[in-house]
């Protein structure tokens, strides 16, 4: 009996302890990030950068998965208990509205306590809820049309025929390249409407209304993308593969001519040291026919979000690093982290030519680009719209009227919405 | 004054002592089964009853409307397609499969027995991820199926098996069969070590082939481990996830996806709804129990 008692006094203090370990102290910023190439190694030159000045702070950047984010910050904020996690974390830009949603008590409020001026409209746009802002914006997700000039100019084109066209003049561009070269254009990842989703938000417009109800089966730009989609497909001028492995595939081994994505892809691009100077960015297509549409959109991308209850003086006055130029000038050789804060694009790393890509400055380039994407309506229910809208298009590829298929899909949506 | 019967009256007899140790025994393990187990399955329970977002969550109204919606669900009721089209074509497939090898593993004058029954079983040590992730790429598009194929001149050009409905389910089924033949056969084998090799002496020596020998001895006596293995195939299935989500990421449009990538979608990749998806893993619970039932009635006569 007294064992028993023992036992139970000891796996008592056992637990107590660890309760004690998952509180944190003062005076110390923790940071919660999932890449060691990219956002982690741009954290340690903040670090770096702030503990200069601030020798007493104590930060600490652990590398968590994104999915592990978004785990612990459900299971923490389900818990009403946010003391296991850190000061600060990094959020994916398409799932920041689902959690602020959710979750209202975990993200600062940080309107008043945070100077947006100088960041991309778009980009902000991502971390808004009801007008208040949750977010600080970190890297670019600035679409950029990606070429292999090599493969061009054995089609009888420059990369000066492919800026600011049309999708339709695209489709004929590709069609004689896919004669003479026999490659496709494009490539992407079947059902995963990456390619849709930027096609959307370059004509500035989104899978929901300002409202936030569903607007997908009378969504006429949404058809008219589908239909250039489609066509593009059957003409083999976009070739659809089946895992994001076999995407990047297809840039390693050059099957395709070139790619329509976020910026950041150019590191896979750059890390590929056979294919140097092959290459050159211009925009990407625009729709014709669809008001508002331009040759710049968004895919990807992330932004700093502060916890409440924690050191959030300390963390607000730390992520000041991210308003700085030095900052953004510092990190871009390292990690390929484009800012989405404009003055940024006058740093000496931004303005100096890329030899990879033909000399073309691709870091100024994009930035610019930046502040001409037109911003959309994530929202809450993103993904669930997302994956509707690629279950209508993988039918509609196969046969099925898109009409009735949108109509479906919009059911899908409004069936989780009525939760 | 207690003691004036004898014996003292506040003492336990002895049977009482050794009671009260046994369940003295018994407490640690059944408070954490209650704790770690019980609490929350009740708890799923009352949450499939709820509604709302998951920091405040309120009964809904009526009260059993996350099971009254799932039957409006069309991508619920795929993934219950999807779900028992996987279960009636795999499960047969496999156990007879392993049932064939065990009888020839079995066999007493096979060599190098040894090694046979390790490259059947070995499918089952690797991870459920990693054997996704290998049968993924055996069947891309430029994988080393249809190159194979097309080089033994089967196929003239390349079939793009994870992106058409039925192929990508048929995909997912050869893997489910790679992956779980070995570990039913185990079973088979180990039970059928345990008939005595007379038995068959016997029955070959009245002239019964080796197909009777099979249906009149081996399987009527392996009728308890196939019961065994037809529920675990059975629940297995039922829960089927990570081939789903790393094999064919549930596409093409939603043709592959199972009840258990779904439910994990609805919690955790769309806007989280933790009511309906607490609601539809009791469904699974449900349906698990009824078929097991019924399989109980059907395969055990005793």
């Amino acid at each position: 009996m007294k064992k028993l008692l023992a036992l139970v006094m000891a796996l008592t203090m056992i637990m107590t302890m660890a309760a004690a370990l998952a509180t944190t102290d003062d005076g110390k910023l923790t940071i919660w990030t999932w890449d060691p190439t990219f956002n982690i190694a741009a954290m340690n030159i903040a670090k770096e950068m702030y503990q200069k000045d601030h020798p007493d702070v104590e930060i600490e950047i652990q590398e968590v998965l994104s999915e592990d984010i978004e785990t612990n910050v459900t299971i923490a904020a389900s818990s009403g208990d946010l003391s296991t996690l850190p000061d600060i974390l990094l959020v994916q830009d398409n799932s920041f509205q689902k959690f602020a949603t959710n979750y209202p008590e975990v993200y600062m409020d940080i309107t008043d306590a945070y100077n947006f001026d100088g960041f991309g409209e778009a980009k902000v746009a991502y971390s808004v809820l009801d007008g208040r802002h949750y977010g600080i914006p970190f890297d670019a997700g600035t679409v950029v049309g990606a070429y292999r000039t090599d493969y061009l100019e054995k089609a009888g084109y420059t990369i000066a025929d492919l800026k600011d066209i049309t999708w339709d003049k695209l489709i004929e561009i590709g069609k004689v390249v896919k004669e003479k070269t026999g490659l496709p254009m494009f490539s992407g990842q079947a059902g995963s409407v990456d390619s849709i989703m930027i096609m959307m938000q370059s004509c500035g417009e989104s899978l929901f209304n300002e409202d936030g109800s569903v607007n997908l089966k009378n969504n006429e730009t949404l058809k008219k993308i589908i239909d250039v989609y489609s066509t593009m497909v059957k003409e083999g001028i976009y070739l659809e593969v089946n895992s994001w492995d076999e995407y990047i595939g297809t840039l390693s081994n050059g099957s395709v001519v070139g790619t329509f994505q976020g910026c950041w892809i150019l590191s896979t691009i750059m890390s590929l040291a056979d294919q140097k100077g092959k290459w050159d960015i211009t925009n990407m297509p625009a729709m014709s026919n669809v008001e508002g549409a331009t040759n710049y959109s968004n895919n990807g991308g992330s932004s700093w979000a502060i916890i409440n209850g924690k050191d959030t003086d300390l963390a607000l006055d730390f992520m000041q690093l991210y308003r700085n130029v030095d900052f953004y000038n510092a990190i871009l050789p390292t990690t390929s982290a484009i800012a989405t804060f404009a003055p940024a694009k006058e740093a000496p790393a931004y303005t100096a030519p890329n030899e990879f890509f033909n000399g073309t400055p691709i870091f100024a380039t994009i930035v610019e680009y930046t502040g001409h994407v037109p911003s959309n309506i994530t929202g809450a229910y993103y993904y669930d719209a997302r994956n509707a809208v690629s279950t209508a298009i993988t039918n509609a590829l196969n046969g099925a009227d898109i009409d009735a298929e949108l109509a479906n899909a919009e059911d899908t949506v409004n069936f989780a919405m009525g939760f | 004054m207690t003691n004036t019967a004898g014996q003292p009256r506040k003492r336990l007899t002895m049977h009482q002592r050794q009671n009260l140790v046994g369940w003295l025994f018994l407490l640690p393990a059944t408070i954490l089964i209650i704790w770690l187990s019980f609490y929350p399955m009740f708890r799923a329970l009352l949450i499939s009853l709820m509604k709302g977002k998951p920091t405040a969550l309120t009964f809904s109204d009526p009260l059993f409307r996350n099971y009254q919606r799932m039957m409006q669900d069309k991508v619920f009721i795929q993934s219950l397609i999807n779900t028992f089209t996987y279960l009636i074509i795999q499960v047969p497939i496999m156990l007879v499969l392993a049932m064939i090898f065990a009888s020839l593993l079995n066999r007493h004058d096979l060599k190098f027995k040894g090694l046979f029954r390790t490259c059947i079983f070995l499918p089952c040590a690797t991870a459920l991820v990693s054997y996704s992730i290998i049968f993924r790429t055996l069947f891309a598009y430029d994988g080393m199926i249809n190159a194979m194929l097309m080089n033994m001149h089967i196929l003239k050009e390349p079939v793009n098996w994870l992106n058409s409905p039925n192929t990508a389910k048929a995909v997912i089924i050869i893997a489910l069969i790679w992956r779980w033949t070995g570990y039913n056969m185990v079973f088979y084998l180990a039970a059928m070590q345990s008939i005595d090799y007379s038995v068959y002496e016997s029955a070959r020596i009245d002239g019964a082939s080796a197909t009777t020998q099979l249906f009149r001895i081996t399987i009527p006596l392996l009728k308890p481990i196939i019961l065994v293995t037809a529920i675990m195939s059975t629940n297995g299935t039922l829960q089927l996830y990570d081939e789903s989500v790393n094999l064919t990421q549930g596409g093409p449009a939603n043709a592959t996806i199972t009840m258990s990538h779904y439910i994990y979608n609805t919690t955790f990749i769309s806007n989280p709804n933790f009511g309906y998806a607490a609601a539809m893993s009791f469904v699974v619970l449900i349906l698990v129990a009824i078929l097991s039932v019924i399989q109980m009635k059907v395969g055990d006569k005793r």
